[in-house]
Order: C-alpha cells, then structure tokens, then sequence
C-alpha cells in the first residue's frame, strides 16, 4: 500500500498537465463541429470530454502541489515563479470544475429531454474557452520554474503571503471555525452523495425492479450537489494543509478512487439502456458497474477517513 | 460516574482507545462514517421522494430505504457503543455529545410514521400527504444537525 506514494508525481505532473490545454482545445473543437454540423452526437461527446477533464485536472492540481514540494530546495528551480504558477493553476482550474459541471448538467438535460438547454451550451463554451485560456497562462508560467532569468522582476518582489493559496491556507489553519465548519459539510455532503448513488446503484442490481430508470435519474443533481459540495471543501483541506496529503498512502487512493467514482457518475448519467421501456434487467456490465460504483465510493470514505491513521499520522 | 469510569476501563475499550492496530479506532471510526453515509443517504433520498423528487416512483417502491437504514443503524449503534466505551467519562459527560444524541434520536423518531406511510401506501400510489412533507422536512434537518453534531464533537470535545 505504501508503495503508490512512492509515484514519480513529479512526471506524472508533467504528463498529465497537458490534460487541461490540449484536451480542452480538442473538447472546444468537438463543441464547435457540433454546433456547426448541429449534430447532436458530437456535442453529447463534447460535453463528456469536458467533464473528463474537469475530473482529470484534480490529479493536475495536486501532482503539481506534491512536485512543488519535491524540488523547491533544487538549485534553478525559482520558489516564486512556482508560487505565480500555482495560484494561475488553481484560478484555471476551479473555472475547468464549473466547466464540468455545466457540462454535466448539459448531458443530464440530453439525456431527460434529448438536448441540452441551449444557454446551458453557451455556458460550457464560454467557461471552457475561459478555463483554456487561464490553463495556457498557467502552463506558461509553469516554464519559468525551471527558468529563474525569465521571472519577471514584479513577480519576483512578491511578497509570499499575497498568494492566493497561501491566503486561503492562512484562513484554514488559522481560522478556528473555517477547517470544522468544511469538515460538517464534507460530511454532510458525502452523506448526500452515497445516498444517491446507493439508490440508483440498487436500481440497477434489481431493487425496485419496477420503477423506471428515468425516474430516479431525477436524483443525479442531488448526488451532485453533495459531490460539489465536497469538491469544494476538500480542496479548502488540501490548499489548507497540502503537507497532511502529499505523501499519505491513502490519500493517493482515494484520488484514484475518485476517478473511478466519477466516471461511473457520468456513465449513469449518459447510460442508455432502460430508459426506452419502463421495467428493465440490468446485464452483467451493468451490474458490474453498479458494484464497481459503490465500491469506489465506499473506497473514497475509506481513504479519506483513514488519512490520520495510514501512512502516516498528522 | 462510577458506571463511566467502569466501561472505559473494561479491556474492549482500553483496546479501541490504546490500541495502535489499525483494526481499532481506525477501523471503527471509518465502520461508523460509512453507516452514517448509508443511514443518512438513504434516508434523505425517501425525504427528497416525499418532498417531489422522482415524484412518479410509488412510495412502496421506497420499502428497501427501511432495510438500509436497519441495516447502517445497527453497525452505527455497535461502532458507536465501542467508541463511547473507549472515551466513557468525556463522551458521558460531554453537553455536545448530549445534543448529537438528540439529533440521532429526533431522526430515528421520525423515521417511525415515515416506514409507517411507506409500508401502508399502495403499490402504485405517488400521492404524498401533506403532513408527509412535514416529516421530509423534519428528517432531513435533523439529520443535518446530528451529522453535523457528530463531526464537531472532534473539535469541540478535547
């Protein structure tokens, strides 16, 4: 178990940061086609790309945190210049989440009523484009790390504290509210989250046989608002305090873990079967799915609950 | 007191509160997180039911709620018992842990005359009461506030 912290997170960053540009150029790409050929398909593809992303920069973000630990003490690396880079990483990725999640939104809509509400369309093109654009500049100031000649002099008298994210670990840390308060929500979101995903999950393994899967699609949007809610505060944690998770095991695994997770979420949200007739039997993928689904949630719980206790403690 | 002082010093307990196993609190403590997740989740997904979502579901198709919940509510008061036993006399005597008891005990209140409505409804029947909401509404609080409650107490409790 102790050997996934044993990752190169350094590369791993540096192969999985070009997620967020080139893959939202491509997404942009396909939206466009989509829009132009008005071809319902590929934008229902478009929207998924973005959603994957959205998914895929968490491990960007934090790869990126754990090289910056990694390499700050070498010798032509510039402290600074990966400060600028990180708060740039951190604007562009939470609007790649909101990227997401409108693009979520637009799927769960395709798929109740066949199209995606055209301002919703809008929304996921102007946030992607926005999120691109603020990635680019992120990924270019990631190239002056290694380039301390080419920091800028401004940059370079910027005091540490007015980071954003130092600003935000200041709040966390010393706020004697503001890390429990994100704690009951966490929780209080997970409950949410698990709930409903329990709920559809049974459906498909043969509980409530006889209710219609379109039905209990209604309550994605209640599972998503718990998983943005968790999100939300479990980035404050690892703004927070990064050094609590970068080198803890199970941390590690409920990353993987998650991804797992929001796949399957989107996989319930497009999944196709069953919505034709009203009583349907799942096949075996789909039951596999459903188990594999709550196993990755329960697999979530597990890593972050037991991040005082594996590894090692904080 | 002299009970508290009893249980935290039976070896069960000595064990989950010292013990360095992962099999101890750890484990304990995450068996506990995850039935809340199941019995509060699940839960909210009837109260979210009641209160119109998924509103074309017949409430007797809600019946496997009642199972869960039976099912997470017995690992939670067993987990429950283990991590009071282990910390007695500051759990026993502590006013935050009172009021997150209340909250668990309002929740399992209402869950009463909701299995109730859900056992009793027809097996087409979608039409929900409007005394029915109430209850939706009241369920859902309260588990908000024992799950809140709960999560504080590692802050508010030394």
């Amino acid at each position: 178990m102790e050997s996934i912290t044993s990752v190169d997170t350094t590369h791993l960053h540096l192969l999985l940061n070009h997620v967020p540009t080139v893959g939202t150029v491509a997404a942009l790409a396909l939206l466009l086609l989509a829009i132009v050929r008005r071809d319902e398909m590929l934008k229902l593809a478009g929207l998924e790309v973005i959603f994957v992303i959205a998914l895929l920069s968490m491990p960007v973000y934090m790869t990126g945190v754990a090289a910056q630990h990694k390499i700050h003490k070498m010798p032509g690396v510039s402290d600074t210049a990966m400060s600028v880079h990180q708060d740039a990483a951190l604007t562009g990725f939470t609007v790649a989440e909101f990227a997401g999640f409108v693009a979520w939104i637009g799927l769960w809509q395709s798929r109740r009523r066949g199209r995606a509400a055209p301002g919703v369309m809008t929304a996921v093109v102007v946030l992607s484009a926005t999120s691109l654009a603020l990635m680019g500049r992120a990924a270019n100031l990631g190239g002056e790390i290694r380039h301390p000649e080419i920091v800028t002099a401004a940059a370079s008298a910027m005091d540490p504290a007015q980071f954003v994210t130092a600003q935000i670990s200041d709040i966390m840390v010393n706020s004697p509210w503001a890390w429990p308060a994100s704690e009951a929500v966490h929780f209080l979101g997970l409950s949410l989250s698990i709930g409903v995903l329990f709920a559809i999950n049974l459906r498909i393994l043969g509980v409530m046989k006889h209710v219609p899967f379109g039905d209990l699609h209604r309550l994605l949007p209640w599972g998503m608002l718990g998983f943005g809610a968790n999100l939300i505060t479990g980035m404050l944690f690892f703004v927070g305090q990064p050094g609590q998770y970068l080198d803890s095991a199970p941390f590690y695994w409920k990353v993987v873990f998650l991804m797992v997770a929001g796949a399957n979420f989107l996989y319930l949200t497009v999944f196709k079967r069953s919505w034709a007739a009203g009583a349907f039997t799942a096949g075996f993928g789909d039951k596999a799915m459903a188990v594999l689904s709550i196993f990755s949630w329960l697999a979530v719980l597990y890593g972050g609950r037991m991040l005082p206790f594996i590894g090692h403690a904080f | 007191m002299g009970f508290l002082a009893w249980l935290e010093a039976l070896p069960l307990s000595i064990w989950v509160h010292e013990s360095p196993s992962v099999w101890a609190q750890p484990t304990i403590l995450t068996l506990h997180t995850m039935g809340m997740a199941v019995l509060v989740g699940a839960s909210w997904v009837l109260d979210l039911r009641l209160l119109g979502v998924s509103r074309n579901v017949p409430l007797a198709s809600y019946r496997w709620v009642f199972r869960a919940v039976a099912i997470a509510f017995t690992v939670n008061v067993i987990t429950g018992v283990l991590l009071f036993a282990s910390k007695a006399a500051t759990w026993g005597t502590a006013f935050p842990f009172l009021v997150k008891m209340l909250f668990v005990a309002a929740s399992v209140a209402f869950l009463v005359p909701l299995r109730t409505l859900v056992l009793t409804s027809g097996p087409e029947q979608v039409e929900v009461a409007g005394n029915a909401r109430f209850l939706a509404v009241a369920s859902i609080l309260m588990w908000a506030g024992a799950v809140t409650a709960g999560r504080l107490l590692a802050y508010l409790v030394p």
